[in-house]
């Protein structure tokens, strides 16, 4: 038999897809019926999928495959944006779409699992291979993978791998607990921490920009970068999620995950591949290399906010504690900035500032790097001084802009800012692949590089559990900011205190 | 039209058009950006629709923003040449600062055919690849074409335009051994029935079904094969043999097809796999599985916009070239 499809021409085809049935438990769920049928389907619309395929959704919810199917038709309809519904490559792709009911809690449910997988395998030709999906709130992430493991499912004829939505874990103690528990079924190797940041597609192009090109990496150390800027603001609040979110608040949601992953991918050393283990291993190593704030440090460094009500365009805008599910004296931030340092030859002494909230001005995710002034002063006139940036927008206009001085025209010697934009979106007008997308194909191809691993985790919490616990136990004064603006004035004495201030994006 | 055209006046017409455009942006403060990946060089007959072509072109630019250089033939006659520059720009969604890429014409007439290999290459944007659309049959193959591909990275040409479908494999074979890599659209409508194929056997169970495949049919519409259904009948049988497997192989006319469609069946025993387009969507069988999924009918704009993605030698395209070139002259068909 031949070990090689003899029909491959990595040239000109999409990556290779091997047969597979994804599990997805949770799939009642918004996430399921918002982001991962919808992802699904257009993977099988641009023929992205194996014909060896299916896909079962297990939840609490009373349904048969067909009321699944017919649930899933109306979540593909309402949320495939930018797809065409096409009625015959739903139908192909609905007669791989299962369902079975049951409570992650109850082993029976991992029993009537494993028969209908092995249906399955024969009838849709899977051969063996199975993604499990927990999109389930996440006290049940042990119990589900425990269960899997009872039922002999994290063994099977082909592989068998496990994604695990954020948050992973509570704090550094919880993480681990819960890596110790899903590891009595499933290798590190087997199991896909989804960071949906990581999947999105300019985060991937900071590295291709800073490990494609000669320019940047000689600059690209504490010599010329004066400090980073991690913005990554939200202009909506909590849209009904209050209960979920102030368990949370802005510091677990968006710091310890996203924007700490975000930061990695700047400050790390190049690696040596491409390949997922060198890649992983290189982000592991920056955030082992952020030095941890003690609380004297902490109360200077980081700022906690919470929003309060506001009128903004002539809108009453409501406080976090006046949202639905909050309670009226909840301490949770929905505003947190932060001052890290990283100790390394690279970036010793170079601040990188990170803020995250909700109800700002306006939702925009990015990163500005803002380099050394030039040594000399020798132009006058106004604009000498303004530093060069270099901004990197992650969402919503996708793209770099690099800010530097040019002589305005005339007969003076008068400088003047001006801004060298590459835009993502219109410089390649191909539709780009949603997070989802670029996360579930990695996973059933079996590339971790945009996963986060235990070891990543466990770095972030180290440097983001500290500042928890002074904000535990420090009685702020919230609300202390309002709706509609920057935060609170304490994020921007945070950056005054170093002759920095935050750029408006 | 005037008999001879310069390439420093053209370019200093580039550089005035860049200066208007940025002038009139900046009235409204919204700016504008131009943006370059490439030098797209197309050569259009007389009798093409032009209105179609300018539409594909800009259809490509977000995609592959690029300096077009579109040569227009026409007219027979003493040598004339003719030239104008203009930019073409779009507002990418949601955004208030135009993307533009700039186009020069340059129509020519059948004598004047022999200057352009001197014209060209100053006008082109440096330091970036040069591709050739050559979108004239009639001139395919001929000195002309050879000295205008020599000054590009790629030329993509489109065989199914040529009279004798069987004859041009053996001229292909031969453009594809000069200086610049060849790409032909025949080839590249097949990119999607190829794939969806090779998903079949990414499957273990129908992997292991190779050696039982002993007949493969090509079915096309019209009498006579067209390059395309040689290309897909030679690449299966390369990656057949690559199996160990030697399989026969048929080329059939098929009353129900139209145009450029095909029907490719695998068989062998008990096993089964086709292909098979049913108006914008494509459905594969292989054993007890069945597939459909989304295959838009092949535009100039889809084709152009695969090959402009690849400037590179595709030694996939080449062997596969060389084989169906032995195969048809071996053939009686």
């Amino acid at each position: 038999m031949p070990l090689e499809n003899p029909f491959q021409d990595p040239l000109r085809f999409e990556r290779r897809m091997p047969e597979c049935a994804i599990v997805i438990f949770g799939a009642s769920g918004d996430l399921t019926k918002r982001k991962l049928i919808p992802a699904l389907y257009r993977l099988a619309f641009d023929r992205r999928l194996a014909a060896g395929f299916a896909v079962i959704g297990v939840s609490r919810t009373p349904l048969g495959d067909d009321g699944f199917r017919d649930k899933m038709r109306e979540a593909v309809r309402s949320f495939s944006e930018d797809t065409k519904f096409d009625e015959d490559v739903w139908n192909a792709f609905a007669r791989g779409l299962f369902y079975v009911a049951g409570d992650a809690g109850d082993p029976a449910l991992f029993v009537r699992l494993g028969q209908k997988l092995a249906e399955i395998e024969k009838e849709r030709q899977t051969g063996g291979n199975v993604l499990f999906y927990l999109s389930l709130q996440p006290s049940q992430y042990a119990a589900a993978a425990l269960g899997l493991g009872g039922a002999g499912l994290g063994k099977g004829n082909g592989w068998r791998r496990l994604v695990v939505e954020k948050p992973f874990g509570r704090d550094l103690a919880s993480a681990r607990e819960l890596s110790g528990q899903i590891h009595q079924v499933f290798d590190e190797s087997d199991v896909y921490r989804i960071d949906h940041y990581l999947g999105k597609e300019t985060v991937q192009n900071i590295l291709a920009m800073r490990f494609g090109n000669g320019i940047f990496e000689p600059l690209w150390n504490r010599r010329y970068v004066n400090h980073v800027q991690i913005t990554a603001a939200e202009s909506i609040g909590v849209e009904g999620r209050g209960a979920y979110y102030q368990e949370a608040g802005a510091l677990a949601d968006m710091i310890q995950n996203h924007l700490l992953q975000v930061m990695a991918t700047i400050a790390m050393e190049p690696t040596a591949s491409f390949r997922a283990a060198s890649v992983r291993d290189e982000r592991s190593k920056l955030l082992r290399s952020i030095r941890p704030m003690t609380p004297d440090e902490i109360r200077v460094n980081a700022v906690p906010g919470q929003y309060g009500p506001a009128r903004v365009g002539g809108e009453d805008l409501p406080g976090f504690r006046q949202e639905p599910g909050v309670k009226r004296q909840s301490p949770t931030d929905t505003y947190a900035a932060a001052t890290f340092f990283v100790e390394n030859w690279r970036w010793a002494g170079v601040p990188f500032y990170m803020r995250t909230g909700k109800r700002l001005p306006k939702r925009v995710t990015e990163i500005a790097v803002q380099f050394n002034p030039a040594p000399l002063t020798l132009f006058h006139g106004g604009a000498e001084g303004t530093p060069n940036l270099l901004i990197l927008r992650i969402q919503p206009e996708e793209g770099i802009s690099l800010k530097f001085l040019s002589k305005r025209p005339g007969a003076a010697f008068e400088l003047r800012p001006v801004s060298m934009d590459f835009n993502y979106g219109s410089s390649f007008g191909e539709r780009s692949p949603s997070a989802y997308e670029t996360l579930l194909l990695d996973a059933i191809i079996g590339d971790a590089t945009l996963y986060t691993r235990q070891d990543m985790v466990e770095a972030s919490w180290a440097v983001v559990e500290p500042i928890q616990n002074v904000w535990r136990e420090t009685a702020f004064d919230f609300p202390n900011y309002a709706a509609g603006t920057w935060g609170p004035a304490a994020s921007e004495q945070m950056l005054a205190r170093r002759g920095h201030a935050w750029r408006a994006p | 039209m005037a008999a001879s055209i310069s390439a420093d006046r053209i370019l200093r017409e580039l550089a005035d058009l860049w200066a208007a455009t940025g002038q009139e942006h900046d009235e409204d403060g919204s700016g504008v950006l131009r943006a370059c990946s490439m030098t797209l060089i197309v050569l259009a007959e007389e009798g093409d629709d032009m209105e179609a072509l300018g539409e594909t072109i800009a259809a490509l630019m977000p995609e592959y923003p690029a300096r077009t250089i579109l040569v227009r033939l026409g007219g027979t006659g003493a040598p004339a040449l003719a030239e104008r520059v203009y930019s073409q720009c779009w507002m990418p969604f949601g955004q208030r600062r135009q993307i533009c890429c700039e186009r020069i014409e340059i129509t020519a007439s059948a004598a004047s055919l022999a200057d352009l290999p001197s014209l060209l290459p100053p006008l082109a944007a440096p330091d970036l690849p040069v591709l050739l659309w050559w979108r004239s049959a009639r001139l395919l193959g001929t000195p002309e074409y050879r000295k205008l591909a020599a000054i590009a990275d790629k030329a993509i040409v489109d065989s199914s335009g040529l009279e004798d479908q069987k004859a041009a494999l053996p001229m292909l074979v031969q453009m594809a051994q000069g200086e610049a890599i060849l790409g032909d659209l025949s080839w590249t409508l097949l990119t999607r029935w190829r794939e969806m194929l090779s998903g079949v056997f990414e499957s273990r169970e129908c992997q292991a079904r190779l050696p039982d495949i002993s007949n493969v049919a090509v079915g096309f519409a019209g009498v006579r094969p067209p390059v395309f259904a040689w290309y897909m009948g030679a690449w299966v049988a390369n990656a057949l043999s690559d199996a160990g497997v030697h399989a026969y192989l048929t080329w059939q006319p098929r009353r129900e097809l139209t145009g450029r469609a095909l029907r490719v069946d695998l068989t062998g025993g008990d096993f089964h796999v086709s292909l098979e387009r049913h108006d914008d969507r494509l459905s594969v069988e292989a054993g007890c599985l069945s597939h459909f999924t989304n295959l838009p009918q092949p535009t100039d704009y889809l084709l152009m916009s695969e090959e402009l993605g690849i400037v590179r030698r595709d030694p996939v395209f080449e062997r596969t070239l060389a084989t169906a070139a032995r195969l048809a002259a071996a053939s009686i068909t």
